[in-house]
């Protein structure tokens, strides 16, 4: 497996698999709510723009990248103004349940026999008659709500709606499923100028809606009792009830075998969540992984599993600059808390040592890559520790006021134990006091002082106290002159 | 008779001469008259006037006084004609080191420096034999 594929495995977080694992979810579940709809074109069409949008940038189309994302933008608005009502049915007619995980709609069957003989009994009796079955497109912004009924589906109840004296026989019924949901519905009238002379307004009606959306639209000639059928631009004579029934079958889609009709969902299913899992990491890919960015951060080094017995007595460096790369949001993240370079001194000697820093030394937040560490090499010397009584003597700062004397200062302890490297401390003599300011004495008096530790490996020994009680007696300066 | 007289005034010379000098310091050697040479008083000072000490102090400001400061030791009693170190640290390294004769049977000296902007700081003084044995460490600081 070449190294660079190694690398970028290892570079991929949990958070990146739940971050494409969700989307891809997410755009699944709206093409399964939304397939078949308009508002499923539209977004498609959006999808396409944010390709070609991301392709501009890519290449350096500034203009076209601007463009391109303004429509996108303002499509994204159109899309909820416009669809409004279709993703309001969308949402409306399916539970909770079914929009975070249904894959099948509820199917019920509409009572197809009985519609037909229904029409044909219409037919017979010369009763005009208009039904509607809707497919996936909204009807409402197209006709004129009527009278909502919701009975459901029998030869009398349809005969009734469509009786001469029926107050409603005029509208259109619109058939979902095995129930009527509405009568008496004004459909808009098709403005087509081939339409047979001898078609009235009832077919002008039928034609007009199958013109504007996907329903199918059955319609009974009062006059001469002809039943014809009106989807999409065409208008179809129907002869008998059997090319009815089969025209309606279609339609509602039963005239497939069942067993292949679900095996094809499935497979339309699946493709569509493969398609979605693809997208979506193609997405992740061009935010994380296209838009990759470099970063160069100081980090201190740590020096770990050293000897108790040891100390360190120098470094070549104390802090190693590390060029990352990963993705813009990722790098944007980093705290160096999150960043850790550490040197393991368990076997290290006494004197100098040599140390090569590799990436299994460095600490990195899942998504970022080590492009190169300056400086590679590190030198650490070591030495014994060892302990010792030194002296202590106070540092003081400042400017006495004027006219006095600090005639005597007594530290107490007047040596402390210190621990540190051989080497250090033998070349310490003296241990000094923190800096005490002289500007604030006008008496004498008492004060607790700590010792500074220069340099800061040095550490008080045990037993010995780590602040230092320091006692001062101040003089007025006497008014005789000095001699020169 | 002669020989009660020496004694008499051996006695009152040795009872006169121990309180002149204080002794301030603890870490002299044990006294032991005639064998050895003791520091009887070592101190920071801002100048020495007949043979004393002028305002003896632990910090000293580079702009105030005489611009100088001085160690002060006296000795007694002095064993043999000598000579002593005075070594002059500043921040745990030598800055000077003045050579200073004594004389039997007692003896005051002293070593000066000049101040200057960069003597800041905490120093310390080492008062020594020719041989390194320490008699005492004087640490002062000189200061704004």
């Amino acid at each position: 497996m070449p190294y660079d594929l190694i690398l970028f495995l290892n570079s991929i977080r949990w958070q990146d698999i739940v971050d494409i694992a969700l989307n891809s979810y997410i755009l699944f579940r709206l093409y399964v709510l939304f397939r078949g709809t308009n508002v499923f074109r539209v977004l498609a069409g959006i999808t396409l723009l944010w390709i070609l949008q991301r392709i501009a940038a890519a290449i350096g189309l500034i203009v076209t990248s601007y463009a391109f994302q303004g429509i996108i933008a303002f499509a994204a608005l159109i899309v909820i103004i416009v669809f409004k009502n279709e993703i309001r049915t969308v949402l409306q007619t399916k539970n909770i349940k079914t929009i975070l995980w249904g894959l099948h709609y509820k199917t019920i069957k509409t009572p197809i026999e009985i519609l037909v003989g229904s029409i044909y009994e219409l037919s017979r009796l010369n009763s005009g008659a208009l039904l509607v079955f809707p497919a996936a497109d909204d009807l409402e912004e197209f006709t004129q709500r009527g009278i909502s009924w919701h009975g459901q589906i029998s030869k009398e109840m349809i005969l009734s709606i469509f009786w001469h004296d029926n107050p409603v026989h005029d509208g259109a019924a619109v058939i979902k499923g095995d129930r009527i949901t509405d009568v008496g519905v004004i459909l808009p009238l098709s403005k087509r100028n081939d339409l047979p002379s001898y078609y009235g307004t009832r077919h002008r009606a039928a034609a007009g809606l199958a013109e504007q959306t996907d329903a199918l639209v059955v319609v009974v000639s009062e006059e001469r009792g002809e039943v014809v059928i009106a989807k999409g631009n065409r208008i179809i004579d129907i002869h008998d009830n059997l090319e009815l029934e089969q025209a309606l079958k279609d339609h509602v889609g039963e005239s497939a075998e069942p067993v292949s009709s679900r095996k094809k969902e499935n497979f339309r299913l699946g493709l569509a969540a493969l398609l979605s899992f693809f997208f979506v990491s193609g997405i992740w890919f061009s935010f994380a992984r296209g838009l990759e960015t470099l970063i160069t951060l100081e980090i201190p080094v740590e020096y770990m599993n050293r000897s108790p017995k040891m100390q360190i007595l120098e470094t070549s460096v104390n802090d190693v600059s590390l060029n990352l790369s990963g993705s813009g949001t990722i790098i944007k993240s980093i705290r160096p808390e999150q960043i850790n370079v550490r040197l393991d001194l368990s076997k290290a000697v006494v004197g100098s040592n040599t140390f090569t820093i590799t990436p299994e030394n460095i600490t990195l937040p899942p998504g970022v890559l080590l492009k190169k560490v300056t400086p590679s090499v590190i030198n650490v010397t070591l030495d014994v520790t060892m302990e010792k009584k030194l002296p202590i003597q106070a540092d003081w700062i400042g400017k006495l006021p004027e006219g006095l004397i600090l005639q005597s200062a007594v530290l107490t302890p007047a040596k402390i134990k210190i621990v540190g490297a051989r080497n250090v401390l033998n070349k310490i003599s003296t241990i000094y006091t923190e800096k005490i300011q002289l500007d604030n004495i006008k008496k004498s008096g008492e004060m607790t002082v700590k010792p500074a530790l220069s340099p800061a490996s040095l550490k008080v020994g045990p037993g010995s106290p780590d602040k230092i009680t320091l006692t001062y007696v101040v003089k007025n300066r006497p008014p005789a002159g000095i001699p020169k | 008779m002669k020989a009660k007289i020496f004694f008499f005034i051996l006695v009152l010379f040795i009872t006169s001469v121990l309180p002149v000098y204080p002794q301030s310091e603890t870490d002299t050697s044990s006294m032991r008259p005639g064998k050895k040479t003791i520091l009887v008083q070592a101190v920071m000072c801002e100048g020495v006037q007949n043979y004393s000490p002028v305002n003896p102090a632990v910090v000293f400001s580079i702009d105030s006084g005489s611009g100088k400061i001085s160690c002060f030791t006296a000795f007694d009693p002095v064993a043999k004609k000598m000579f002593i170190l005075h070594n002059w640290f500043h921040q745990g390294r030598i800055v000077t080191r003045k050579k200073l004769s004594l004389k039997p049977p007692k003896w005051s000296t002293f070593s000066s420096i000049q101040l200057r902007e960069m003597d800041k700081g905490p120093w310390s003084i080492e008062i020594s034999d020719p041989r390194g044995k320490i008699f005492k460490t004087l640490r002062f600081s000189i200061t704004d």
